[in-house]
Parts: C-alpha cells; structure tokens; sequence
C-alpha cells in the first residue's frame, strides 16, 4: 500500500492545537526569559542587563524561597505518593467498603486550593481537633503547632489531602494495569509481600508514579494559596516571592527571574524523575 | 520431587461449586494432566495445589505434609502460567533468577543454575532481552526454565502452550515432556486439549462440573472410557443405548436402537440385574462390511467429507445418526447406501 504523503494542508490543520500551545505558552515563557534579562519589560525599556540575575541570586530570601519550594515540592509529592500507593493497592484488591471509601477519597478533588486550605486550617489549628483529640488521648502534653510552622509541614498535610485523589486515580490506573498472573507467578517463586511490593508494584507502577510525582511536584512547587494560608510567615514560596516583587516592590523584571527558576527547576526535576525511574525500573 | 495427595477437596465460589470432594493421588515424578472443559474445576484445582486458592474443605499433602494453610511462596511448587506470567520489567536473565534470589541462594550458584537451564532449554543467547522482545516460543521456554529453575517439589502447568501455534505447540509438549522426564519432577498439567493430554501425560484425569469422570493412562481414557461424558469428550465417539437380551460370559447380545449387536465387554461392568447397557464405539473401529463380518450396520450417507488419508461419514441408521471413518478409497457421495461391520471388541460398556 502507497504511503500517504504529507501535505502543507496536514500542518495547517495542527493548527489549532499546536498553534494555541505556541502562541499562548510557547510565548508567555519566552516573554519571561526575555523580562528576566531586561528586554522588552512590562514598564516599556528594553535594554540588555545581568543586574535582575544577579540581585535574585544574591537575595537570601529568594534562596530561602527556592529552597523551601523545593522543599515543599518534593516532600508533598514523596508524600501523596506513599499515602496513594497503599490505598490504590487495597482498591486492587477490592473487598468492604471500598464504593464509599471511594467517593470519600474523591471529595477533595472538587474543592478548590484554597478553600481546603482554609478547611484544614481548622483541623489542624493550634486549637483545632487534631490538637484537641491528641490532648485529650493524653498522647502530647502541649498543642502542635501545625500550622504557619516554620518547616511547612502544615503545608505539606493540605497538599497531600487536596492532591491525593488525583494521585490516586493514576497510580490506581498504573497498579490495573498489573497482570494477576504477573503477582501470583512472584508469589510461586517464593517472593513475600515486600518482595512483592518493591520488585513487583513498585517497578511495574513506576509510569504512574513518575507522572504522578511530577505533577505533585510542580504544583506544589510552584503553590501560592496554601502556602499563603498554612505557609510559615517566612520564607515565602517562590510563586509568593515572585507575588511579592511584582505587586508590592514592582519588580516584574526580577519577578521574570523567579519565574524562569521554577520554570528551569520543574524541567530539571522532570529529568531527574525519569532518570530515577530508570534505575528502579533496572533489576539487578 | 514430592508425592502430592488431595482428600476430599472442595471449593465454592458464592454460589458455584467448583470442586467437589475430588480425590487425587500422585506419584512421585509422575506427570498428571487435569483435562476437562471449561468450568470443571482443574484450573481451580490447580491453583489451590499452588496455594493461590485455600480448600473449603479437604487436605492437600506434599508427601506427608499437609499444605493447607501454607502460603504460596513457602510451597516449593513451579507454575507455568498460560499467559507465561514473564515479569515485563526484567530481563530474561532476571525474571529466571528471580526464584533463586527469593531463596536467597548464593549468586555464584545462582549463575550457575540459571546458565545450565538456559543452555538446556536453548535460550542462552536471550538473557539480556526483555521479555517484549521475545516470540511465544521463546517466552514459553522462558517461563519454563524459570520454573525448573528453582528444582520444585511440584510443578505445575495451567493450559501453557495455548497461546502457541499448532505447529510450535507440538514442539513444546514434547521438550516439556522430555524435560520432565529427566528431571523427574512431579507434575500437574492442565488443559482443555484432549491431544495434548493423551500425549504428554502418565494418567489423565479427566473432570467435569467439579467431580473426576475418569482416571486412567491416555490408552485406557481413549479405549475404555467408563462414562459417556469422557467418551465423548476425548476423540470421536457413537454413543448407544439398549437392552440386553442374552448374556454369554462377558459376551453380551444387545437389542440396540439401530439393530441388533453383539458386544464383548473387556470387564466386567454390568451387574447381572441390569438390563439395559450403555456402550461406546469409535467411528473410526468400524469396517466396510465384508462377507461374514459381526454386527452389520446399513445406513444412508448424510454427508462424507474426504480428508485424505480417510474420509470421515455422517450417516442414518434406520433413524438413527451414526458416524464412521474409513480408508475406502472411491469416493462416496451423500446419498449412498453404504454397509459397515464394528468388531465385537471395539465396544466399551459406560458406567452411566
């Protein structure tokens, strides 16, 4: 059968699509950059400079700010993943309860960031029921301050509580797609049930989790809500930081380097997932 | 190597019985294949000899250990798997290894052991490959050497060669069976092929709807089935009810629906009360009639489909449907009239 030809007609019709991906996205980053190095910058000069660099990476704020997103970033997707895996194992499994322990996982799915940072902000408020309950169960004899805490941890709870759903539904989606015979044959060879998991699942999920952790991470990476409302008072997240030299310090241009850092950041991260992926993927 | 004996083995799924009190015993080093069709309970059985599945109720020993409550990775037992169950994720190297690193055997002796079942099975150029990369053959040599590998006490093959080609799938029994017998290890193979089963096994059990039909070698399955479900499930079969009007010794005169017979039974099956019999012939026992020849049968070809070697009748017996394989060479036609004779011998009496 005679190959079929491409024509200039088939690009034009990715058009729509490709074109939007371009002109939208394509442009927005380039824009960045371009800001980060003074040219063409929102308040009309364009001139050529390192200064917006150099203040940024000298800054011990935006530094701390970096490090805490990082931070936060990796921790929440470390985090919703180890919470998700278990419980999308016991959807494979099936058994009692799981139609509405299903629908309970999924509600966060339908509130927004920042609305669910203010509904745990209740529970794990220095008054709130997680403290409470605690002090009542004799377990701590002070309150826990969970929340605006210097570590994040605050922040790291709502993002694995507000993402978990989304994760779960890809590495549940991931662990399906696992052939029963592929497990009950590990089990036949003698493996137990952390053989299993770390030589089986794991490895076997790992596409899932790797899209999972990065998506966790960039979101979280990059958060501005819940940082703001659960987040320690410093440092800031970088989206917050970037928040903060465009509208209150009207430094767009430094902002612009804050942006290309998260930008850079995320690809790099994507890049060292894959890699990781690679070599737990190996059996050696 | 281990005796493997089940007692009374049941299970049920909700409402479906899948085995009923079966009873099983096998040697050591024997080769047993569980054939029925689909829904008989020997997959089932099978995966609870594994320990996949745990009895309702019954005992399965290996030798004189009761297995019941062991879980699967503590019972030394090999399975092939009908999807080879390969791990996608390793290579072939690995995924025959894998059993040997679960029993923490060293890896100098690991390296060893799986070089030898490699070079046995003629897969030594594929360790590196991953599983994708390999043809059906290949993935179904694989999964055996993984199985062999870890020297089981049992091993166990639920329908492995069904995703063959008919042509690779002969090739296989036959290394399968060549290979068991040198190793001698106990084996239970399932499969719903009565080909399979009548050329690889030691015995066969035949099964239907949960319960065992028949066990016996594949010769005495084939010539003297002892009920009408494993007559007519392994190869071709006329199956015939009738009276019985005089008994001679183990030589019986039987008024049948489309004559009168007369039948040389090998045992002794039926009781003296019973006056009825049921009985088996295979098409391809009877002759064209010749002068002098017992049990003469007329009938109208229904339909003759040449074949070859042979060509196989379908034809009417005085209302009755009848179907005979002969050597003859002209052609014949639906239509014919046609005479065949069916040897005393070539009856088996059935049980029900």
């Amino acid at each position: 059968m005679k190959e079929k030809e491409i024509l200039p007609l088939h690009f034009l019709m990715l058009i729509p699509g490709v074109g939007f991906i371009l002109l939208f996205i394509g442009s927005s980053i380039f824009t960045t950059l371009v800001q980060s190095f003074g040219l063409f910058s929102i308040t009309g000069q364009s001139e050529f400079t390192l200064e917006n660099w150099k203040t940024i990476l000298q800054a011990r704020e935006s530094m701390d700010s970096l490090f805490f997103s990082l931070k936060m970033g990796f921790l929440s997707s470390v985090g919703t993943v180890v919470v998700a895996f278990p419980i999308a194992l016991f959807f494979r499994k099936g058994g009692t309860g799981k139609g509405i322990l299903g629908s309970i996982i999924k509600v966060p799915l339908f509130i927004p960031a920042l609305v669910a940072a203010f509904l745990i902000l209740n529970l794990i408020s220095y008054h709130g029921m997680v403290n409470t309950v605690l002090m009542r169960l004799n377990l701590i004899d002070e309150q826990l301050r969970m929340l605006n805490d210097k570590f994040g941890w605050g922040v790291v709870f709502i993002q694995i509580w507000k993402n978990l759903p989304f994760v779960l539904l890809i590495i549940m989606a991931s662990i399906a797609s696992i052939r029963d015979d592929t497990i009950d044959a590990a089990r036949n060879l003698g493996a137990g049930y952390w053989s299993i998991l770390f030589r089986m699942y794991v490895p076997l999920a790992m596409p899932g989790i790797l899209v999972s952790m990065i998506l966790m991470f960039i979101k979280a990476f990059g958060d501005f809500p819940i940082v703001s409302v659960a987040g320690p008072i410093y440092p800031s997240s970088m989206a917050g930081r970037m928040h903060i030299m465009a509208t209150i310090y009207q430094e767009w241009d430094q902002a612009a380097v804050l942006g290309v850092i998260i930008i850079v950041t995320a690809f790099f991260v994507i890049w060292a997932y894959s890699r990781l992926a690679e070599l737990v993927k190996g059996e050696g | 190597m281990a005796k493997l004996r089940i007692v009374d083995l049941t299970k049920r799924f909700d409402e479906v019985l899948a085995v009923d009190k079966l009873n099983l015993e096998v040697a050591e080093g024997e080769f047993v294949t569980l054939l029925g069709p689909s829904g008989c309970g020997k997959t089932t059985t099978l995966r609870t000899i594994a320990g996949f599945l745990y009895p309702d109720v019954g005992e399965i020993f290996f030798g004189d250990k009761i297995m019941n409550n062991v879980p699967p990775n503590k019972r030394n037992t090999a399975m092939c798997f009908q999807s080879y169950a390969l791990f996608p994720h390793m290579t072939v190297w690995d995924n025959i290894s894998f059993g040997l690193k679960m029993k923490k055997i060293k890896r100098q002796e690991q390296k060893k052991r799986v070089s030898k079942v490699m070079e046995m099975l003629g897969i030594g150029e594929l360790a590196k490959r991953k599983p994708g990369e390999l043809s059906g053959g290949q993935q179904q040599r694989v999964a055996l050497a993984r199985a062999i590998v870890t020297e089981p006490q049992i091993l166990l093959f639920d329908e492995p060669l069904s995703n063959l080609d008919a042509k690779l799938r002969v090739q296989v029994r036959v290394e399968i069976r060549e290979m068991q017998k040198r190793l001698g290890i106990t084996t239970i193979y399932v499969t719903h092929d009565q080909d399979e089963a009548l050329a690889i096994s030691d015995r066969i059990v035949v099964m239907d709807r949960g319960h065992i039909e028949q066990v016996a070698d594949p010769y005495t399955i084939y010539r003297a089935p002892e009920t009408s479900f494993v007559a007519g499930f392994i190869g071709l079969a006329n199956i015939f009810e009738g009276t019985i009007v005089a008994r001679d010794g183990n030589r019986y005169t039987v008024e049948a629906p489309f004559g009168k017979i007369v039948i040389v039974s090998k045992d002794t099956k039926v009781s003296k009360a019973s006056k009825t019999v049921k009985f088996i012939w295979r098409p391809e026992d009877m002759n064209i009639y010749t002068d002098g020849a017992p049990n003469r049968v007329e009938g109208k070809i229904l339909q003759a489909v040449f074949m070859g070697n042979i060509t196989d009748i379908f034809m009417d017996v005085n209302g009755n449907k009848m179907r005979a394989q002969t050597d003859e060479s002209r052609k014949l036609i639906a239509g014919d009239l046609i005479e065949f004779s069916i040897p005393e011998t070539a009856f088996s009496i059935l049980r029900r």
